[in-house]
């Protein structure tokens, strides 16, 4: 009897850690600035506040303020951009994703983004960094109104490359959804196990370690527009990929937006090369410059 | 019940069907290697590595949709599951994120229920063209599901179905590889005899999951594909 009492312990200190839910909620306010009407906290992810931003729009840090995601971790992001409400969502820092015990479930976040008619987010997030022995699960669904606009990236890191881990985690899947109304516009099926399939496949990353996806869309801009903005975006992406150490991709979408692939062999050039086409594009759809989010600890 | 058509005739028309000369235009397109070529990504020593994991990743999700086309296409006699059709064709184009890609896989699946009809009046297909144009403003019929729906309304087993489109799929890349490359004719035969294994392997590993999960990784075939159209000098469509 002890030994089952021990092995169902042990059982359940592998099963779920912690469970944690961030929902916020913005509007935009008669003044025309947006602000954080709703939040939900539950730690580890946090919000400490949104800041105002000079064009109206609304900043908010979102905190780990556990330091990472551990094995077991089911946290769950949920965002309501209500209308014409103009938000920029980042992190204080990477999201690391550490190795779990043994017999652990995958680390696991869910994000579930609404952005109603005519508003805009601007999700700008740090790298995620999957350390060696880590499973992670990210599953990501963005519902976007008539109007509305996005900018949306996630950059992966190989791991904690200063400790020579590259590649050294144990599986890492990305899902994702993007609609427009109820039209599917963008999908991605990530599974990445390095063991079974080399990530460094010719296919795969090649010569590259970083990889990072930004997609941009407004719902409601003409196919022709697209292919105008994909293709300022690919002779943008031109002037600062000239050195071998970086790859950018643009290319329109089933309808409304464009999606931008990029492959870098360090960290530093994805995120330079990421704020750059985002303020091209943003200039190019809203007529504004991109605001680069004050980083906070 | 009408009896199927025999085995050495069911043969032959998947062997027909999954030639890379059937006139659908499939060695117009290299879905990208252009651009690895061009840049020096793709080199003639990288080749069965390439497609190794070609097969793993696009080669399994493209066999997928290719499965689940042929169970769709068994449905003949019954009502055209014309929804789940356009489900389908649509998923597949939300997971295509490069534009010429996208596009080149739908021309080939247009191209071949067209060239398909012409040499047999099959009504789930005829249904299945239907469908997709009154579904909405353009047609979307990729090559894998349209593929798998034909093999389906022609009572062809579905594994044999789904290997032969893969089969075809590598033949007309590694086709392109030698007007791309120094690759001579023993060599491809060579590769492409190899890869066979790789191929089995992609159709089980399809088996085992559905249209909503099957996944796909590869960013840098993603940015060749991405990039085909910034090329100075093309010799292919995509």
């Amino acid at each position: 009897m002890a030994g089952y009492k021990t092995e169902t312990a042990t059982d359940a200190r592998s099963q779920a850690r912690s469970e944690s839910a961030l929902e916020l909620g913005f509007e935009r306010g008669g003044c025309g600035q947006t602000v954080l009407v709703r939040s939900v906290q539950q730690p580890p992810l946090r919000v400490v506040r949104a800041f105002a931003l000079p064009d109206g729009s609304a900043l908010a840090h979102v905190h780990n303020v556990s330091g990472g995601l551990l094995g077991g971790d089911a946290l769950s992001l949920s965002v309501d951009v209500g209308p014409h409400a103009q938000v920029q969502l980042t992190t204080t820092s990477a999201t690391r994703i550490y190795r779990p015990r043994a017999g652990a479930l995958p680390a696991t976040q869910r994000n579930h983004i609404r952005v109603a008619e005519n508003a805009v987010l601007e999700y700008v997030p740090d790298a995620i960094i999957p350390f060696a022995g880590s499973r992670f699960v990210q599953e990501t669904t963005i519902e976007l109104a008539a109007g509305a606009g996005l900018f949306w990236w996630e950059i992966v890191a190989p791991g904690r490359e200063a400790r020579a881990e590259v590649f050294a985690y144990e599986s890492f899947e990305m899902n994702l959804d993007l609609l427009a109304g109820r039209e599917l516009i963008a999908a991605e099926r990530v599974r990445l196990v390095p063991r079974e399939r080399a990530v460094d496949s010719p296919v795969r990353l090649g010569p590259f370690r970083y990889w990072a996806t930004l997609y941009i869309c407004r719902v409601g801009v003409a196919g022709a527009e697209w292919l105008h903005v994909e293709e300022r975006l690919r002779l943008a992406a031109g002037g600062f990929a000239a050195s071998a150490s970086a790859l950018w991709g643009v290319s329109t979408l089933t309808a409304h937006g464009l999606a931008v692939r990029c492959l870098a062999k360090h960290g530093r050039d994805a995120v330079t090369g990421l704020h750059l086409l985002w303020n091209e594009a943003k200039q190019l759809l809203y007529n504004r410059e991109a605001i680069r989010p004050r980083k906070v600890n | 019940m009408t009896p199927g058509p025999s085995s050495s005739l069911s043969e032959l028309r998947l062997l027909q069907l999954s030639d890379s000369a059937l006139p659908i235009g499939s060695l117009a397109h290299s879905f990208g290697l252009e651009t690895l070529v061009d840049a020096g990504f793709l080199r003639v020593q990288d080749l069965r590595n390439f497609f190794r994991g070609y097969l793993e990743e696009t080669g399994a999700l493209e066999a997928t949709f290719c499965r689940r086309g042929v169970r769709l296409g068994c449905s003949a006699g019954k009502t055209f599951p014309a929804g789940d059709w356009a489900v389908l064709n649509r998923r597949l184009s939300a997971l295509k994120p490069a534009r010429e890609a996208r596009a080149a896989s739908i021309t080939l699946g247009q191209n071949f229920v067209t060239c398909v009809l012409a040499v047999e009046d099959i009504s789930v297909v005829r249904q299945a063209v239907q469908a997709s144009e009154s579904s909405s403003g353009s047609p979307e019929i990729h090559h894998s599901t349209a593929f798998g729906l034909v093999c389906g309304a022609l009572g062809f087993q579905e594994e044999r179905s789904v290997a032969a489109y893969l089969h075809q799929q590598v033949s007309s890349l590694v086709s392109a590889c030698q007007r791309l490359l120094p690759l001579g004719q023993s060599a491809a035969a060579r590769i492409l005899w190899d890869l066979k294994p790789s191929i089995v392997q992609a159709a089980e590993r399809s088996a085992r999951g559905d249209a909503d999960s099957a996944s796909s990784f590869t960013p840098l075939l993603d940015w060749g594909a991405m990039e085909h159209p910034a090329l100075s000098t093309r010799l292919f469509i995509s």
